[in-house]
């Protein structure tokens, strides 16, 4: 058995309005070029492919394959939303493993803009085109509205008490030359925000944006680097509760225990968590089902991240930085734990981090997701 | 308007919504339709805004607690608020609270 490494990152831009020449194939061609040459690889090294996307319909992983110039071994296309990026790390990670493959590339994008999203979110399964958009749900901002407003209720939290997360992210995204949104939020600002779907304000939905994200997973290190990543532990759930909970817990917390006992690790241990953001409140529950909140005191928590002592989306998440579909924004929040365990984060750079996490999160099935996941990676 | 239907699990008489084709308590795919005649208000949000549309005029839906205890999302009226209990209906398959009853 080989013991896998990510050794390679790359991202397009991301953009709200992106230009004529800024397809979805312009903007994968951009991240593909980054990791391959972060990775130290030449293209034919590639011999397993996995892709996300929303936008290349009416094409498959293969036609990506082919017109990549491609010829694989090992090929996956993953439909997770949210949940892709981790779907297809763990997927690859066991090829890898196996021997099935040696370098396998690890794509996700979108450009749908927002009309496309909006088409999208109104017919993103059977339940949400049949029951949800004919109320004019408003596509996830009205299922998460709903889902805050129980977490509110459940945590005694106010609407206020979620500024600090936003503008903690913020303060990171303004040192991520690739964030859409870098200018610093203050409370004022998030307080008095036009809402969108209530109590959901403008900052608490994740902005749409056009971009690409790709990592590459191999048996070999990259040789070029001081500190190679591995995958120290990694567990999934999908559709743990059926819908049957209130959304305010996801399925980490069935796996929350399986995930450190893997690891050897206590949270404490964790430098750096890239937490799934779609939004605020399915931050604070994965942080809450990961033990990273304590007791379930939700309001001190965010108290602390006044002064950005957590390290939580350092590369200011979707929520600042931008979400390319979801596939990509997760894999973003992959790369991010790389790159910060590689001390190559530049002026978002952690001190002293050996072990990060991070989650995947999504696929909206009625009342909220029904796929999640989570890893723990380490410096070697 | 219609009556709202939803599952009842013919085996172990677990209740669904939306349609599924396995219980997920027993595994039967038998299911009863039953109607849902009433529930209770627990969440509201006001959808203001609408990706890609213009004109829109802000709608309310909630979280609505059925008398059969399953949670349904349903599209509500302006005056409705958190607490009461509302008729339920369906309007081709999507849930409908309304403060009295349609005639």
């Amino acid at each position: 058995m080989f013991d896998p490494r990510i050794i390679g990152v790359g991202q397009s831009v991301y953009t709200r309005h992106p230009s004529d020449d800024q397809t979805i194939q312009n903007l994968m061609k951009d991240a593909v070029l980054g990791a391959l040459e972060d990775a130290n690889l030449k293209h034919k090294e590639i011999d397993g492919f996995a892709i996300a996307s929303f936008s290349i319909t009416p094409d498959s992983a293969i036609d990506l394959a082919w017109r990549f110039g491609l010829s694989l071994n090992w090929l996956l296309q993953d439909t997770n939303g949210g949940s892709s990026a981790m779907n297809m790390l763990g997927h690859a990670s066991r090829a890898i493993k196996t021997g099935e493959a040696n370098n396998i590339l690890i794509l996700a994008g979108d450009a749908t803009g927002l009309s496309g999203y909006a088409k999208i979110a109104n017919s993103y399964n059977s339940a949400t085109r049949d029951h949800l958009a004919p109320l004019g749900h408003g596509g996830p901002n009205g299922v998460y509205s709903l889902v805050t407003s129980r977490q509110m209720k459940k945590y005694n939290l106010r609407k206020s008490d979620y500024a600090n997360l936003l503008i903690s992210q913020r303060n990171w995204a303004s040192k991520n030359p690739y964030a859409v949104y870098k200018k610093k939020l203050t409370k004022e600002e998030y307080n008095t925000a036009p809402l969108v779907a209530d109590p959901l304000c403008r900052y608490d939905c994740v902005p749409v944006v056009a971009g690409a994200y790709a990592i590459i997973i191999s048996r070999n290190q990259n040789e070029s680097l001081e500190r190679q990543v591995r995958i120290r532990a990694f567990e999934q759930s999908f559709n743990y509760e059926n819908q049957e909970g209130d959304g305010t817990a996801t399925g980490i917390s069935i796996f929350r225990d399986k995930l450190f006992e893997t690891a050897k690790l206590m949270p404490e241990d964790i430098g750096v968590l890239s937490i799934y953001d779609d939004y605020p409140a399915i931050v604070l529950a994965q942080l809450n089902d990961l033990g990273i909140i304590k007791d379930e005191k939700f309001r001190d928590y965010l108290e602390s991240m006044e002064e950005q002592s957590q390290s939580v989306n350092t590369w200011g998440g979707m929520l600042s930085a931008g979400q390319p579909g979801g596939m990509a924004g997760g894999l973003n929040g992959i790369g991010e734990v790389v790159l910060q365990l590689q001390n190559r984060a530049g002026e978002r750079q952690l001190n002293n981090v050996n072990f990060g996490i991070a989650t995947g999160y999504g696929m909206t099935l009625y009342r909220h997701g029904g796929t999640v996941a989570a890893t723990i990676l380490e410096a070697i | 308007m219609e009556k709202l239907f939803i599952q009842k699990c013919s085996n172990c008489n677990k209740f669904t919504f939306p349609r599924k084709y396995f219980c997920s308590a027993c595994g039967s795919a038998e299911f009863d339709p039953v109607s849902v005649n009433e529930g209770k208000v627990r969440e509201i949000s006001v959808i203001r805004h609408m990706l890609g549309q213009k004109d829109w005029k802000p709608r309310k839906i909630a979280n609505i607690e059925t008398a059969l205890g399953i949670y349904i999302t349903a599209g509500i009226e302006d005056a409705v608020e958190v607490g009461d209990t509302l008729k339920i209906y369906s309007d081709n398959g999507a849930p409908i609270g309304k403060l009295t009853e349609e005639k």
